[in-house]
Parts: C-alpha cells; sequence; structure tokens
C-alpha cells in the first residue's frame, strides 16, 4: 500500500534522531483506533499526528508588565505537545484572541504541513497580517516547527539544514551604563565573558527637527562609549525609530567617525523611502525590521538597498517559516540577519535555531545585561537550564528534539496573566505625542 | 389635483430640507457680510489685510490675508452669501480664484464656528496637540552687528530660535568669501547666544542650487534648525540635488498655495519641513498639507510675515496638527509697530516665553479685535 511506503520512510528518516526515536514510535504506528484521523484529501501524503487542542496563556511576570508573555501551546493525538510564542508588546490581550481565532485552522490539522498551514492562516484571513495577526501567526508557527522536530526527533537547527557554526549563535547584550566609568567595568566584564559586542540607545527623544545643543550632545554621548568600550568590541546603537529622517540623516552621518556596527530603526518604519534618505547619505550600516511582517514587509527595504541588516522578530514577523524565509531573500541581497528578540523565553529559544541555519547570520539580541536580569532567573526556573545566556559570547546549541526543552504549564501559575497594559507614553516639551 | 400638487410641494420641501442639513440646524451662521480693514505698519511699512465676516445672528470673525481690492471682495462675497459659517471647506473651493481673500474668510469662518460653539478653534479642529507652541523670530539687519542687536531684543522678547538672513549674495554664483561669510555670521550669533539658540538660515530663494548645496555642506555641523528657501523652486531636479549631497535640513514654501506643490516636493525627498504662509492658505488648507506631509515624517513650521490676526490663526493651526515644529512669529523692531499690532489684537497673542508662544484660550480664534485700531492704522492694499 503506498500509505505503509510512506511510514516505512517516514521511520527510516526518524532513526536519524535518536532521542527521540523512543518516544515518536507511537505515532506512526498504521491503527490509531483511539483518535480517529478524519478524512483528507492530504490523507494518503499526510502524517498520522493530529492536532487536538490549542491555548494561548497569557503569563504576566509582574502585574505591571506592559508586555505580558503570550504563549501558544498545541497538543496532539499522540501526546506530544509543541510550544510557540505570540508576545506583542502592548496587545496581549488581542494577540490571545487572535491565536484563538485561529483555532479552526489548527484544530484537527496534521503539524507537519506547517508552510501549508502558515500560507492558509495567512491568505485565508483575506485581511494581510499585520502585528497583532503576525504574532499570532508567529506563535503558532514555532509550536508546529517544536512539534515537528519532536515527531522528527531532531533539533529544529537539523532541520534547517545548520548549524553553520557550532560552537553556537553569537549574541549581544544591552549595554546599561551610564558613565565612563560604568562603560569601563562593562568592557572588563565583557572581556571576561568572551561578550563581542553591545547595543545602547540614543540619548533623548527627538522632535522632528533638533536643537544644536541635542543632536551634540548625543554625538557625544556615543563618542564616549566609543572610547570607552574600545576599538575591539562592536558597538550598535538603537535609534528605536525616536527621530524623523531629517534628524536621523545628521545622527547617523555625524557617527560614521566610531565605526558602529550598526544603527537601529533610525526613523520609523512605514515608510521605506524615508529610510532610504538616510541610509544613502552615510555609510553607517542601517538595521531595522522587528515591527515588520511576514517577508513581504522586508521585500522592499531589501530592493530599494536601503538596509545593511535586517532584523525580524521572531515573534511577530511570522514564526520560524517567515524569519528563515527572510534571511533567504536578505542573502540574495548580501545583507545580514541580526533578529530582535525582546520578549519570553520561547521566541528567544526559537530563533536561535534559525540564527544556526542562515549563512548570512551576524549577530542576536537578547534584551539582558552582562549581569542576569530577574526574568533570567525566572526562565531557569521554568526550563531547567539558563535560556537565552551566553558562554563565551555565544548562545549554545540544544541536542533536543525541537526547540530543545521540556515545559509544564504548572510553570507559569505563580505569574498569572494580569491583562493588557498600555506600553511607554511619552511626550514632548510641548505636549505633543513623542517616538519612544 | 390640487392634493396632489400639495404633496409634490411637500416632498420637495422635504427634500430640499435635507439637502441643506447645516444651514437648517444652525440658523443665523448664514454669512450675510464681508467686510476688508486694509492696514499699514507705522515704521516697518508692513501692510495686510484683516477681513470680518458677519453672520445673519449678528456673530463676527476675523481673518487675515497680504490683501483684497474691492472687486475680490465684491466677487467673494457672491461666493458665499448666505451659506453657514460652519462649511468653512465647501467655501474654501469657491474662493480658489479669489485673490487671497480665501485664506482670511477660512480664519474668520472658523473664529465663527468656534464662537457658535464656544470653544478654542484648535478644539473645534481635534485638539489641542500641545499646550504651546514652538516660536521663531525673524532678525532683521545687513550686518552681523545689527543681527546680533536684533538678536538679543528677540531673546528678551522671550525668543530662542531666530531666522537669520543669509548675506546678499553679491553676484550670481559665489565663491569663497561668500561661503566664509555665512558660516562667520552664524557662528557670531550662537557665540553670543549661547548653546540654547536655534537658527534658521533665510537664503529667500537669491542663491543658485549649486551655491545652496554648497553652503548647505559647510553647514552640517552646526546644526541649523533648517536651511530655508536655499534655491528659487526651479525644476524639482535642480532643487533636490541640495538634499542629496548633504543633511542640512531644507525648508520651502512660503509661496506655494497648493498641496501638491509640498507633495512633489516631498516626494523627491527635497524637503525636510514644509513652510506655507499662513496669510496666503489659511487654516483648513495647511492642515491639508499637513496630513501629507505626515506620512514622509515631516513637519509644518508656517510661514508668517502679516499682522497679528493671522498670529493667532497659526497658534490655533499649531495646536491642531501632531506634526507643528515652529512657528514664525513677526518681531516688530520698533515699539510702535509692536503697539500697533498689540492695539489690534490685544497684547497676549504674540506674547512668547521661554521659546514658547502660549496658546489663545478663548472661543473662535480667541482674540478680541479693536475696529477702532484698524480704522487708526488704515493703509496698504485696499
Amino acid at each position: 500500500m503506498r500509505r505503509r511506503d510512506l511510514f516505512g520512510g517516514m521511520a527510516g528518516a526518524l532513526a536519524l534522531g535518536r532521542r527521540a526515536h523512543a518516544a515518536c514510535a507511537c505515532m506512526l504506528e498504521p491503527a490509531q483506533a483511539a483518535a480517529p484521523v478524519p478524512a483528507s484529501p492530504f490523507q494518503d501524503v499526510g502524517s498520522k499526528v493530529r492536532i487536538t487542542g490549542m491555548k494561548a496563556m497569557g503569563v504576566s511576570l509582574t502585574p505591571q508588565s506592559d508586555r505580558p508573555y503570550v504563549f501558544v501551546k498545541l497538543e496532539t493525538n499522540q501526546g506530544l505537545v509543541g510550544w510557540g510564542e505570540a508576545t506583542l508588546e502592548g496587545k496581549a490581550a488581542a494577540a490571545m484572541a487572535c491565536v484563538n481565532d485561529f483555532g479552526q485552522h489548527i484544530i484537527g490539522a496534521d503539524p507537519m504541513q506547517v508552510e501549508h498551514l502558515w500560507q492558509s492562516m495567512y491568505v485565508h484571513s483575506f485581511y494581510r497580517a499585520g502585528p497583532v495577526m503576525g504574532s499570532a501567526i508567529s506563535g503558532i508557527d514555532q509550536a508546529l516547527w517544536d512539534l515537528r522536530g519532536k515527531i522528527l526527533g531532531m533539533p529544529v537547527y537539523k532541520l534547517l539544514g545548520g548549524p553553520f557554526d557550532a560552537r553556537g549563535v553569537r549574541g549581544y547584550y544591552h549595554a546599561v551604563a551610564g558613565s565612563r566609568e560604568q562603560l569601563l567595568k562593562l568592557r572588563d566584564s565583557a572581556v571576561a565573558q568572551g561578550v563581542s559586542c553591545f547595543k545602547t540607545g540614543i540619548p533623548g527623544y527627538y522632535e522632528w527637527l533638533e536643537r544644536h545643543a541635542k543632536i551634540d550632545r548625543a554625538v557625544r554621548q556615543l563618542a564616549m562609549a566609543r572610547e570607552a568600550l574600545g576599538p575591539e568590541i562592536d558597538i550598535a546603537v538603537d535609534f528605536h525609530a525616536k527621530p524623523s529622517a531629517t534628524v536621523a540623516s545628521i545622527l547617523v552621518k555625524e557617527l560614521e567617525p566610531l565605526n558602529l556596527l550598526f544603527v537601529e530603526e533610525p526613523c520609523p518604519p512605514e515608510n521605506v523611502k524615508a529610510m532610504a534618505r538616510i541610509s544613502r547619505r552615510s555609510t553607517t550600516p542601517i538595521a531595522t525590521g522587528e515591527r515588520l511582517v511576514a517577508s513581504y514587509g522586508c521585500r522592499e527595504l531589501i530592493e530599494m538597498g536601503v538596509v545593511d541588516i535586517l532584523q525580524p522578530d521572531i515573534n511577530h514577523v511570522g514564526g520560524i517559516t517567515a524569519l528563515w524565509k527572510v534571511g533567504a531573500m536578505a542573502d540574495a541581497a548580501g545583507i545580514s540577519m541580526a533578529p530582535h528578540s525582546c520578549e519570553g523565553p520561547i521566541g528567544g529559544l526559537a530563533t536561535l535555531h534559525v540564527d544556526a541555519s542562515m549563512p548570512n547570520f551576524l549577530v542576536q539580541e537578547v534584551c539582558s545585561g552582562v549581569a542576569p536580569r530577574a526574568e533570567d532567573k525566572i526562565w531557569q526556573e521554568w526550563l531547567g537550564f539558563p535560556a537565552m545566556r551566553m558562554v563565551n559570547g555565544r548562545f549554545p546549541l540544544s541536542d533536543k528534539p525541537g526547540l530543545g526543552f521540556d515545559l509544564s504549564e504548572d510553570a507559569f501559575k505563580k505569574y498569572p496573566f494580569a491583562g493588557t497594559r498600555a506600553m511607554a507614553r511619552v511626550f514632548h516639551e510641548d505636549g505633543s505625542v513623542a517616538e519612544w | 389635483m390640487l392634493r396632489n400638487v400639495a404633496l409634490r410641494r411637500g416632498r420637495l420641501a422635504a427634500l430640499q430640507a435635507s439637502a441643506a442639513p447645516a444651514a437648517a440646524r444652525e440658523p443665523g451662521l448664514e454669512i450675510s457680510e464681508l467686510t476688508p480693514f486694509p492696514v499699514r505698519e507705522p515704521v516697518s511699512g508692513r501692510s495686510y489685510t484683516i477681513v470680518r465676516v458677519r453672520t445673519r445672528s449678528g456673530l463676527t470673525g476675523y481673518g487675515e490675508c497680504p490683501g483684497a481690492t474691492a472687486s475680490e471682495v465684491a466677487q467673494a462675497l457672491r461666493q458665499i452669501s448666505g451659506m453657514p459659517a460652519t462649511s468653512y471647506e465647501v467655501l474654501a473651493g469657491r474662493l480658489a480664484g479669489v485673490g487671497t481673500l480665501g485664506a482670511a474668510v477660512n480664519m474668520a469662518l472658523l473664529d465663527i464656528v468656534g464662537k457658535a460653539a464656544k470653544a478654542p478653534v484648535y478644539q473645534v479642529l481635534g485638539g489641542p496637540t500641545r499646550h504651546k507652541a514652538r516660536a521663531l523670530a525673524p532678525l532683521a539687519g545687513d550686518t552681523d552687528a545689527v543681527l546680533v542687536d536684533s538678536m538679543k531684543r528677540a531673546m528678551t522678547a522671550g525668543y530662542r530660535a531666530f531666522l537669520v538672513p543669509a548675506p546678499a549674495p553679491p553676484s550670481r554664483n559665489q565663491g569663497q568669501a561668500w561661503a566664509l561669510a555665512v558660516r562667520k555670521r552664524l557662528d557670531t550669533l550662537r557665540e553670543a547666544g549661547g548653546e540654547n539658540t536655534d537658527f534658521v538660515l533665510d537664503g529667500n530663494g537669491r542663491l543658485v542650487p549649486g551655491d545652496a548645496a554648497t553652503a548647505a555642506a559647510i553647514l552640517e555641523k552646526f546644526h541649523l534648525l533648517w536651511f530655508d528657501e536655499p534655491c528659487p523652486l526651479v525644476s524639482l531636479g535642480a532643487v533636490k540635488k541640495i538634499s542629496e549631497e548633504n543633511v542640512t535640513p531644507v525648508g520651502f514654501g512660503r509661496h506655494i498655495r497648493s498641496g501638491a506643490g509640498f507633495q512633489d516636493l516631498l516626494r523627491e525627498d527635497a524637503i525636510d519641513v514644509i513652510r506655507p504662509s499662513i496669510s496666503l492658505n489659511g487654516i483648513s488648507a495647511i492642515r491639508r498639507m499637513a496630513a501629507i506631509a505626515e506620512t514622509y515624517y515631516v513637519a509644518a513650521a508656517p510661514y508668517h510675515d502679516g499682522g497679528p490676526v493671522a498670529t493667532a490663526a497659526a497658534l490655533h493651526l499649531a495646536a491642531s496638527l501632531p506634526n507643528f515644529f515652529i512657528q514664525q512669529i513677526p518681531l516688530p523692531e520698533t515699539e510702535e509697530d509692536r503697539r500697533m499690532r498689540a492695539d489690534i489684537a490685544g497684547s497676549s497673542v504674540e506674547t512668547v516665553k521661554d521659546g514658547f508662544a502660549a496658546l489663545p484660550t478663548g472661543p473662535g480664534l480667541g482674540i478680541t479685535v479693536n475696529e477702532k485700531a484698524l480704522e487708526k492704522s488704515r493703509g496698504g492694499a485696499a
């Protein structure tokens, strides 16, 4: 029978993953009387695994958190579960609702068909994905990849054909230091820990046009950071889309002598031409992408030659599937990938798998410092290992199947969802709305 | 038969009522009079025309434009007479060809709408988007020394940002001497004013694009707020060379009277701040221009070289825009001119403190226009 042949092939593939073999063998038995597979045009070519449940759960580390984690858990008729992250800062409840809105796409589906299901979520939604839908698709997509890896007995980076560097994934912490003394201390601890790169923010908030004193202060402060951190450590500067293209053009040009690794989001991301105005008048490398959804959202930036580095966020861009595609498109244009990551540990770990599998990967962000934060301790409690902490300047890769961790819902009981909280609201001296 | 006629008339009346709902709901706001008051400042000789619009109910609103002829006033009144003041956008189209009166009528109609609603114009327009408005003082003088004096007077008056005339170009194309004179003028002013003074260089449309680009380049690290009217608005291809070659922000628009004019400059990446004149365009038209600029992350900084009524209108505009940056306010160089402006619209409207103008707070434009003072200063184009 054709079906038997297919199973034979699958079992053969499975033998590659030693650890998962025992766990997965049951799933590929031909008879699954307990969980009948619904009739499907894919029944002769798909797997027997079916998604039987999907949960979106909000996790607030503190009641005031503006970015409760939104985790997605997929359950299957085989007992395996997959985890993903759909955290959307400031819009937690909307992201959870949107995950649930995809229930009809996902419940009863074959998790092996991740590419097919991604297309169905994106295309059949009719309205193209913005950040809410992008985050929901991201969470579901990561959980599907986690399941796929577990079913096939391989870590996701191997499913993606990696790793390019067996030592792990190069990363950077945020430089939390104001004074020259603090920066000098930071350099010492970075060197001791093998950390090769930092990111810092540009000081201040910016109006449409800017005053001499403010521009001058920002440039001097960043020059001081370069001087204190020394020439060996790479420095990236996050503008966080605070300036207009006009003001950013001035700043980016004056920062040229610092030879920054990149300037991130020099102006707001909706207008690609505006960002092009900045990049074509300076040699400072330009990075952007954390607010973009799907490879469609990055196409114009790439083809217009606007950016040097792309930074999609695996929790918003559309998960592993979309992040990998952006990477492939960027590679053809000589553009490097430095994915954004500033949410929970699931998206963080998922992004490492894609990082390890992209030829044009540069460096991975984590919103932490050389000294661990409170979150790092909580993540370790949940996962049993120090997720998103670097060893010798790199995030280690796990050999475990899927995304590489086991997690129980019970872990989150101490951190119940405390509702959506608005993100920062910043205003200028005259009371008008400021980008932050 | 008679019954049918009565029925038809009834339906016709109902149709007419539904076709003019604003007039039906707000009896009394129909426009009945339009009166110009041309005035001239005694020392500077700056002239402008204040316009009064009166409604059937007796409400009055004031606006301002550079000037209006008697035939333009008559033509405008024919276009707007009997229409409700609330239809200020409808009437903007009708007045598009009538000199610059449309700007004055727009301010006056919004003044009336605000007074009828007992709300400042910026509340009628969805604001306030800010609680004070950054102010820009144009300096007057031919030499660096005179400009320093002018700046010090403006600093005493509360200003921290200044529009500085570029040294007059001695010939069609300039060389090193002129370029150095530009830099020296600005360095002199910053040294005299301190770190917290900021400057806009006014090219006044007198330079060729190549010289404008040279000046913009040597001023990149000076951090001008922007370089205003660096060259005449000749072909876009020539104009955009300035901002392709360097990062000094450039502003254009004191003569532009259409959103399309700004859209072309924005599309070509040739402009960093739009400078529509408040007294050429009025409030509503600049709101439309600013809406275009918003998607390019470009702000509006309306040009203003007129009188105090337009200043009030500009401040309401500033408080109704998200992308407002700074308002130019003519700074009288003499006590006589200052007193005349204060007599017309009150002294509070052009009061600046720590670099910001306070917003008017009363209904409409928030000013009381003194018609006796208008008569006393009569002059200028009628």
